[in-house]
């Protein structure tokens, strides 16, 4: 599997990297979420007379996704915010066609020597928690501060209008098709989503989807050295990426420290200088409902790929299971107390 | 004496990170040998208290429909929810009991949003007693995740 993989990647490596052959080699899987098989591997060529090898990742779409992201909209949002200077790998090569590896894919830089904080460590930061806080949330301030149609990124999925709605149809279609048992709780959600919208947004902005602890790369040194896994990417209300960020699932245990890093308040003030826009406390407040409820429709798809025999990667079984629990308890909660 | 369920999934568990793993190529073979693992110390803890939460849960779905079938005007609402009120777990199976979970969620939600569309004190009252249902339902459920994970 690994030899015919690596063969097929290194004809079609070549004529983009315009040599006659590149040698593959180390191909492996490593982690990557249950929505593309993920692989490193070295590229070994030779060009002008100079030996070159390049560390890069393979991201293939699985044989069914858990959400139907778009590979063409992750490629297209590192071509874009790599342009702009944030930390993101370099994008390589995108590959719509099923001929080349069975399933579309792209391929793009590995950044090496750095590692991902696992959202099931209560302090994976450890001493460079503050630094690393700093940045996550003055780079989330510069996704929203980017202008969609500047960056060639104003054709997204995403509504410029009323777009709080656009998101809340879109996760309740999800949930609709894929829950396995009544969803009480998600369909409460809905509804007081409905029935309480959002004061429109400052600005419409890519927002990223899944900016989260756990989904970028950081150094030993503390530095952040890529922001991943766009596929979700779209437009919308930048308070979107922000309540994301700072849901407690992603806090390590701790939600005054979102993300396992800076205090809550101190990165909403990164943010909002970094972005330039301000957080309204309504709107938060309806955002970070929000945040559960899309949280929750994307483990009830885990859970439905997993029992359908679809996508039986475990990382499904715990995203559709522990997960859901959690999201199901904080809406409870949150819900449940606006009653009181 | 033979080992309980929970017993096998714990040791288990804990044979696959310090015994399996380890050998395993690191990245997705060692990652996915951790989430394994993790999901059989979750089966354990589910596997003591399943039976315990649905059945605990459709009884209070089954007491709140007696209290709040007065308070329903809509007939066709108000008979199912009497009727369910007087069903019972007949056998403690998780399937089963899971089938009788999902058919009192429906009318749950049924209920609520009947009682969403009342502005009274009677039915803030009742959406509270089914939010109170609900909490109680996802607070039982929560899963913890080892120290040692």
């Amino acid at each position: 599997m690994s030899d015919a993989l690596s063969e097929k990647l290194g004809h079609y490596l070549a004529p983009k990297f315009d040599v006659d052959h590149v040698a593959i080699t180390d191909l492996a899987r490593i982690p990557g979420g249950a929505s593309r098989e993920t692989y490193r591997f070295r590229a070994a060529y030779t060009k002008d007379g100079t030996p070159i090898t390049r560390a890069l990742i393979l991201r293939r779409d699985p044989p069914a996704s858990l959400i139907d992201t778009d590979r063409t909209t992750e490629f297209r949002a590192y071509h874009a915010f790599f342009a702009l200077g944030l930390p993101v790998p370099e994008p390589i090569a995108l590959e719509l066609s099923e001929a080349v590896l069975e399933r579309p894919f792209f391929i793009m830089e590995e950044i090496t020597d750095c590692q991902v904080g696992s959202i099931l460590v209560p302090d994976p930061y450890g001493a460079l928690r503050q630094s690393i806080g700093e940045q996550l949330f003055e780079c989330l301030g510069r996704i929203a501060a980017a202008d969609p149609d500047k960056i060639g990124l104003g054709d997204l999925e995403g509504a410029r209008e009323n777009c709080w709605r656009f998101e809340v149809d879109r996760w309740e279609r999800e949930i609709i098709e894929d829950e396995r048992e009544p969803q009480v709780i998600a369909h409460a959600a809905i509804r007081w989503l409905k029935k309480n919208p959002p004061p429109p947004p400052q600005k419409i902005s890519v927002v990223h989807g899944d900016y989260r602890s756990g989904n970028f790369l950081y150094d030993s040194k503390g530095n952040i050295r890529a922001i991943l896994d766009w596929e979700m990417a779209h437009l919308g209300d930048p308070l979107e990426d922000l309540a994301w960020a700072l849901d407690p699932l992603w806090a390590h245990g701790n939600p005054a420290f979102p993300a396992g890093t800076i205090a809550r308040d101190e990165a909403i003030a990164r943010w909002q200088a970094a972005s330039g826009l301000t957080v309204d406390a309504a709107a938060f407040a309806w955002w970070e409902m929000f945040a559960s409820l899309k949280g929750l429709a994307i483990w009830i798809s885990a859970a439905r790929e997993y029992c359908d025999g679809r996508n039986t990667d475990p990382v499904n079984a715990f995203s559709g299971w522990y997960c859901q629990v959690f999201h199901n308890r904080l809406l409870a909660e949150r819900l449940s107390a606006l009653e009181s | 004496m033979k080992p309980d369920i929970d017993t096998i999934l714990n040791l288990s568990a804990a044979e696959i990170m310090s015994t399996l793993a380890p050998v395993l190529p690191t990245g997705y073979a060692q990652g996915t040998a951790s989430i394994i693992s993790m999901l059989m110390m979750f089966s354990a803890q589910e596997h003591e208290r399943g039976a315990d939460i649905r059945h605990t849960e459709n009884q209070n779905m089954r007491v709140l429909f007696a209290k709040l079938a007065a308070d329903v005007s809509d007939a066709g609402l108000r008979t199912k929810i009497e009727i369910a009120a007087k069903t019972k777990d007949e056998t403690f199976g998780i399937s089963a009991l899971n089938a009788a979970n999902y058919e009192l969620k429906r009318l749950l939600i049924a209920l609520q949003i009947y009682f969403e569309s009342e502005n009274n004190e009677s039915s803030q009252n009742a959406r509270r007693e089914i939010w109170k249902i609900l909490k109680a339902g996802a607070d039982a459920r929560v899963l913890s995740i080892p120290a040692s994970a």
